[in-house]
């Protein structure tokens, strides 16, 4: 349900670090981030920091305890009877058929846009590279809006292949583009000196090493299409996430959604076990120093046509077309959409609570990541570990959780602003995590003993040297934060106060009563609203491949 | 120092949405009232599964007339009447609407509803709403089966819901199983025809049927000769038509009469939660809605559900409650939790 | 002995950057040859010329009778059969080591059983002084040492009669460079292939070549056996690039320099009149002189004093400043004054202020120029 969006690197060869919502920068060229520089040895850290690193850890582990716990309670007899059933055997069909042509098709996809931008003389290859990011800033289901305006039949499988696809093949192309361009070019050459042509390099060289963020990539797609339910709803194509907010809106939070949710989160450790399995412990270190060099580009020669009808055509269905919805829609409620009071309202709040959301998520996120950057040790892996679990989760099934344990056990946070920040919290912290720890990774020790030599309090060094050198990290880490937060839906709509509107509801609700004029201003205030950070994302993945 | 400056502005825009965000979400509630008597004043939250734009247009007038806030949570009948009992006393909720009886019958059975004013409830007359009067009618919809004339001729229109079970109707009809609409015409299906004939005429749906999500969608495919027809409410086509009828230009409706489970009219609910921390205000709201101020926008409004009360007539486009030969039912027996538990059964949801 | 590499008036630039001007150059099949040259010299290019990965603007490229690149001709680096070793080995990360060998293998045994690979895998671990075990391991396991010869195996997987390597040992530090040398240079020697090296290092270049170029701002300075080039730049940046010079003027006739430190022995004979002559350091021999007075009965001799000594363990540079004529005959009082650096055993006990007594030995080089 997130239409996520690359991260910066987590380099960790941990099976859940390409957490859903962190285009986990499975790098493809080894451990970034954690520095022997950046090591401290012998030391032990703050108390307060621990403790608040295992507070958030522990928040983190309530969705998947809820879910263990209310299997339990419900008892075999029920739960067996609510998930064996013809009804979960098709949705078992319908989301594994999914993910099985969806992933190849968007690795297939994402690798060969990667290289053509990359590798290839095409001209305009510069700005493709950047169009080719922008499906990012379109949610799923703002893009299955845009398909159905277009081609009211779409429904099933195929055109949830179809949409998914075009909504997620940026999660594969941006790490892969970023790859290759980090990719030592003597490697390619001395294939090419051993008789290898350029398809043999391709194919024996290039791609084996592409293949981390090929699979860290694929993950984050495997996971999205667990978790998106407006994308699919919309074109009547029934998955396991899809199921259980239909059960929500029949039970609330009766015993059938809680196993089907049971079975989504077995689906989802199956994936997560699978890209940990398929990635092995291998992790390519880039060997020695390397060139300073850009590898050369090749010419398409007679392909050169082909290549842009690829590139163009991706591009045109997965932008041009939900654009061109829009824009319809729009000129068809001319300025009278414009007008409707709430739009001012839905926009502050989005913003409101992808702001704080961003800003709370990487301040809690922070003790984790400095514990793993400057104490590595079993419990900062283990910390960590558990939030990129969480992560992966569907949001229905994280607010599932919190729906019934706030009721249940803190009713004064049910139905607040803070409940749905802490949603948030737990939905997106991998993001910032991976952010702030690359960034964290980066600041040599060194610079702040040096501080302190000059007489500075630890705390001020760490503040005037530390900080200021991931600045720019923590800022990626609140971006992609925020960009999540403002295309949420289910997690909002179930757990939001009374009264929210933010644009995702909104725009949700339009669509629910055939409204499609109505939504499109909506549609384009959530697109506005990600470009900026789609863009950022880009430039960041294009900024770590030089250095 | 460009650095400082930055981190003062990014900051300043934190602490200002912050506020922002805090000070837009959590409406405040009011003190109760002091006695019967008083006037509605504060605010209210309803929790709100009717059509959000009714809702919004009766919470609107009432706004304009007494100064009270209302803030509404949207959802679906069988959701927030789960999620109502879930919360037991510790609602937040004020006021429930429904579109069906089901959802509103399963809060009442949990005890959770305060008694409709007398007042209220002579508005309605008896067999739109409860004996109880612990709530009461607000609104009411007829099941139709709406169809494309070009796929399939008048004289092959299904007489009675029940036909659509024969296999002469696989591939050719549609629904939206999992909405409240439906499950609440499969009650009155249950309390006409019994849970035998439901699990049988379910499962021969599921064979037949055709499933869309919405209504509206169920409609539009009939508009567009993806389906030969399809059980919906009456509404959402007189809604097509008052507007654009884009999505329903193509389709005919067809109501089966003869009291048959097809011809089933639903009762939209509202009720006052025990735990009202402005009770008032609330049973103000719902005197609101029952009454003639409420009632008329039924009437005029774009919603096209038929009024409840005797002083306002239905939109003149609408045929006549009375024309409809509906089956009589007491909405209070409807039950959903039974219709749920057939419906998971056979697979729709 | 015929040529296994032919560059004939090549020419390379990069936008308006000229990177190569009029490079000719043959390489003795079977032989080795290092171009030298600082960094930007344009000596990483003429490799890529020859191996195939950069085309020439003009001029053409022969290897073996073939012409690769030429008018109308640009052979792919995959079809040219020339085996290349970059700079740091470049071994594909994603392979071991057996397999990295292994990927150059030609058609013949890649189609073979598994075995027959394995055997030719052993075999050139074994030609690069690698165990057989080593095929197992990954790449980010070996030293840097290991990893070159690992990719200078690899890459005598295919067989191929010429060999390219860019600057191969510079990653590696001092102790392991001269044994990864010698190791490759005896491989290259024993298989009989033609080497072409590139290094911004002079004793390596050489001591690996049998041909050395030196290769400045483009151009060929200098081609030749390492030693002429050494002893015999053509010019003065020659002489100081391959190591450190003394610098003297002189007057010259028949074949003898006069200066500063007497009579030197010249070459080339041809030169007359002022001009300038090169010695090496080692060339000039220092004794402790206490009278200050010449000894008359050496061929050249002159005295100067020690100005600063450095210590480098087994040698010691001195700084030496000649006298303003000295004993010896000083063709011009300009040269008085000139101070020499020239290098002795680490066993002279020779202190700052010592009076010396300054002998060049051999042949000095004369140049036209003055310096």
């Amino acid at each position: 349900m997130i239409p996520a969006a690359p991260s910066t690197a987590h380099p960790a060869p941990d099976p859940s670090d390409t957490g859903r919502g962190a285009i986990g920068e499975t790098d493809g060229t080894g451990p970034a981030g954690r520095t022997d520089a950046a090591v401290r040895v012998g030391k032990r850290p703050s108390p307060f920091i621990v403790a608040a690193a295992v507070t958030v850890s522990v928040l983190g582990l309530l969705p998947l305890g809820y879910v263990i716990v209310t299997g339990i309670l419900t008892g075999w007899p029920t739960l067996s009877a609510l998930v064996f059933r013809p009804r979960v055997g098709e949705l078992l069909l319908n989301t594994i058929g999914l993910v099985v042509i969806t992933v190849p098709l968007t690795a297939v996809i994402g690798v060969a846009a990667a290289w053509l931008v990359g590798r290839t003389s095409l001209p305009g290859h510069r700005v493709f590279a950047v169009l080719l990011a922008t499906p990012l800033a379109v949610p799923a289901f703002v893009n299955s809006y845009g398909w159905v305006s277009a081609v009211p039949s779409l429904n099933g499988l195929w055109s949830g292949v179809l949409i998914a696809t075009l909504s997620y093949f940026p999660l594969v192309y941006l790490p892969c583009a970023a790859a290759l361009r980090r990719l030592d070019p003597t490697v390619e050459e001395a294939a090419e000196s051993l008789g290898s042509g350029a398809w043999g390099v391709f194919f024996r060289v290039v791609l084996p090493q592409l293949r981390l963020p090929i699979l860290g990539g694929a993950l984050l797609v495997g996971l999205h299409l667990l978790s998106e339910y407006g994308a699919f709803a919309m074109i009547r194509f029934d998955t396991f996430t899809t199921a259980i907010v239909e059960q929500y809106r029949s039970t609330f939070n009766g015993p059938a959604a809680n196993a089907l949710a049971g079975v989504l989160v077995l689906l989802c450790l199956f994936l997560l076990i699978g890209e940990s399995g398929a990635r092995g412990r291998s992790r390519y270190a880039r060997l020695g120093s390397g060139v300073a060099r850009v590898t050369p580009r090749r010419s398409l020669g007679a392909f050169t046509p082909a290549g842009y009808l690829f590139l163009g055509g991706l591009f045109a269905l997965a932008i041009g077309v939900p654009f061109w919805s829009v824009i319809r829609w729009l000129a068809q409620g001319g300025a009278g959409v414009w007008s409707e009071p709430v739009l001012v309202q839905s926009l502050l709040q989005t913003v409101g609570y992808g702001l704080v959301g961003a800003v709370v998520t990487c301040l809690l996120a922070f003790p984790i990541a400095f514990l793993a950057v400057r104490y590595p040790s079993r419990l900062s892996r283990g910390l960590e570990s558990v939030n990129y679990l969480t992560s992966s989760l569907p949001g229905i099934v994280t607010a599932l959780a919190l729906v019934t344990i706030s009721i249940r056990f803190v009713q004064p946070l049910y139905q607040t602003a803070v409940l749905v920040i802490v949603t948030y919290l737990l939905m997106f912290l991998p993001r910032a995590l991976v952010n702030l720890r690359a960034g964290l990774a980066q600041v040599p020790v060194g610079l702040e003993e040096a501080a302190r030599s000059l007489g500075k309090h630890p705390f001020a060094a760490f503040l005037g040297v530390t900080t200021r050198f991931f600045a720019p990290s923590a800022l990626a880490a609140g971006a992609l934060v925020f960009l999540g937060i403002v295309t949420e839906l289910t997690a909002t709509l179930l757990l939001a106060p009374s009264g929210t509107r933010t644009l995702a509801i909104q725009f949700w609700s339009k669509v629910n009563d055939i409204n499609y004029v109505g939504a499109a201003p909506y549609a384009l205030l959530m697109i506005v609203l990600s470009l900026p950070v789609t863009y950022l994302l880009f430039a960041r993945s294009r900024l770590t491949s030089v250095s | 120092m460009i650095f400082s400056r930055r981190w003062a502005l990014l900051a300043a825009i934190g602490t200002v949405t912050l506020l922002g965000a805090t000070g837009c979400s959590a409406p405040e509630e009011s003190a109760p009232a002091a006695s019967d008597g008083a006037a509605p004043s504060g605010s209210i939250t309803v929790y709100n599964a009717q059509h959000e734009e009714l809702t919004q247009a009766w919470a609107d007038e009432f706004t304009a007339e007494t100064g009270v806030t209302v803030t509404l949570r949207n959802g679906s009948d069988s959701e927030l009447g789960n999620q109502l009992v879930q919360e037991g006393t510790a609602s937040k909720a004020d006021v429930f609407l429904t579109e069906n009886s089901p959802a509103i019958s399963l809060v009442d059975r949990a005890g959770l509803f305060a008694p409709v004013d007398d007042a209220t409830l002579e508005q309605v007359p008896e067999q739109y709403r409860p004996s109880t009067g612990m709530w009461t009618g607000i609104a009411a919809r007829s099941t139709v089966f709406a169809y494309n004339p070009s796929l399939i001729s008048e004289s092959e229109l299904p007489a009675s819901l029940l036909d659509l079970a024969d296999p002469a109707w696989a591939g050719r009809w549609a629904a939206s199983p999992s909405g409240a609409d439906f499950q609440a015409i499969v009650s009155a299906f249950l309390e006409l025809k019994g849970e035998e004939a439901t699990r049988d005429w379910l499962a021969a749906m599921k064979e037949n049927a055709v499933v869309y999500k919405g209504n509206s969608t169920v409609m539009k495919a009939i508009n567009a000769g993806e389906i030969p027809g399809g059980v919906i409410y009456h509404y959402y086509w007189f809604g097509d038509q008052a507007g654009t009828g884009e999505n329903s230009a193509s389709t005919q409706m067809h109501y089966f009469k003869n009291q048959d489970p097809g011809a089933f009219v639903s009762v939209s609910g509202g009720g006052v939660l025990e735990t009202s921390a402005n009770p008032v205000a609330a049973q103000a709201f719902l005197a609101y809605i029952t009454g003639k101020g409420g009632q008329e926008i039924l009437k005029t409004g774009t919603s096209f559900e038929y009024p409840v009360s005797d002083s306002v007539d239905a939109n003149p486009a609408l045929v006549p409650l009375s024309e409809l030969d509906a089956p009589v039912i007491d909405p209070s027996e409807l039950n959903s939790t039974t219709v749920t538990d057939l419906m998971t059964e056979a697979g729709f949801i | 002995m015929t040529s296994a590499i032919e560059l004939a008036g090549v020419n390379k630039s990069f936008g308006s950057t000229r990177i190569l001007e009029d490079i000719a150059l043959s390489v003795p099949e079977g032989s080795r040859t290092v171009v030298v040259g600082s960094s930007g010299s344009g000596k990483t290019t003429l490799l890529r010329l020859i191996s195939g990965f950069e085309l020439p603007d003009s001029g053409t490229i022969t290897v073996l009778g073939r012409t690769v690149a030429g008018p109308g001709i640009a052979v792919a680096a995959h079809r040219r059969g020339i085996g290349f070793v970059a700079q740091d080995g470049a071994l594909f990360p994603h392979l071991t080591v057996g397999q990295n060998i292994a990927f150059g293998l030609g058609p013949a045994l890649r189609g073979g059983t598994r075995k027959q690979r394995a055997r030719a895998v052993d075999e050139l671990l074994e030609m690069v002084s690698l165990k057989a075990d080593f095929a197992a391991r990954r790449p980010d396991e070996l030293s840097g040492g290991q990893q070159q010869r690992v990719a200078l195996a690899r890459a005598l997987a295919r067989q191929p009669r010429v060999m390219l390597l860019d600057e191969p040992f510079s990653a590696l530090d001092a102790g392991l460079r001269a044994v990864t040398r010698d190791i490759v240079a005896e491989t290259l020697e024993r298989a009989g292939i033609t080497t072409v090296l590139v290094t911004h290092d002079q004793a390596e270049a050489m001591s690996f070549a049998h041909q050395l170029a030196v290769l400045r701002d483009g151009n060929l300075c200098q081609v030749g056996p390492p030693r002429e080039v050494y002893w015999r730049p053509v010019d003065l940046f020659t002489a100081r690039f391959l190591g450190d010079a003394v610098v003297l003027p002189a007057t010259i006739s028949d074949g003898f320099a006069a200066c500063a430190l007497g009579r030197v022995a010249v070459a080339p004979t041809g030169l007359r009149g002022d001009a300038c002559i090169m010695l090496r350091p080692e060339q000039i021999m220092v004794e402790h002189c206490e009278t200050g007075g010449a000894d008359a009965g050496t061929v050249a001799s002159c005295t100067g004093q020690v100005e600063a000594v450095d210590f480098y363990g087994p040698e010691v540079q001195l700084a030496v400043r000649l006298f303003s004529g000295g004993a010896a005959a000083s063709p011009s009082a300009a040269d008085a004054g000139t101070l020499v650096h020239v290098r002795q055993h680490g066993t002279i006990g020779t202190i700052v202020g010592s009076r010396v007594s300054l002998t060049a030995r051999g042949t000095a080089t004369a140049f036209a120029a003055r310096p």
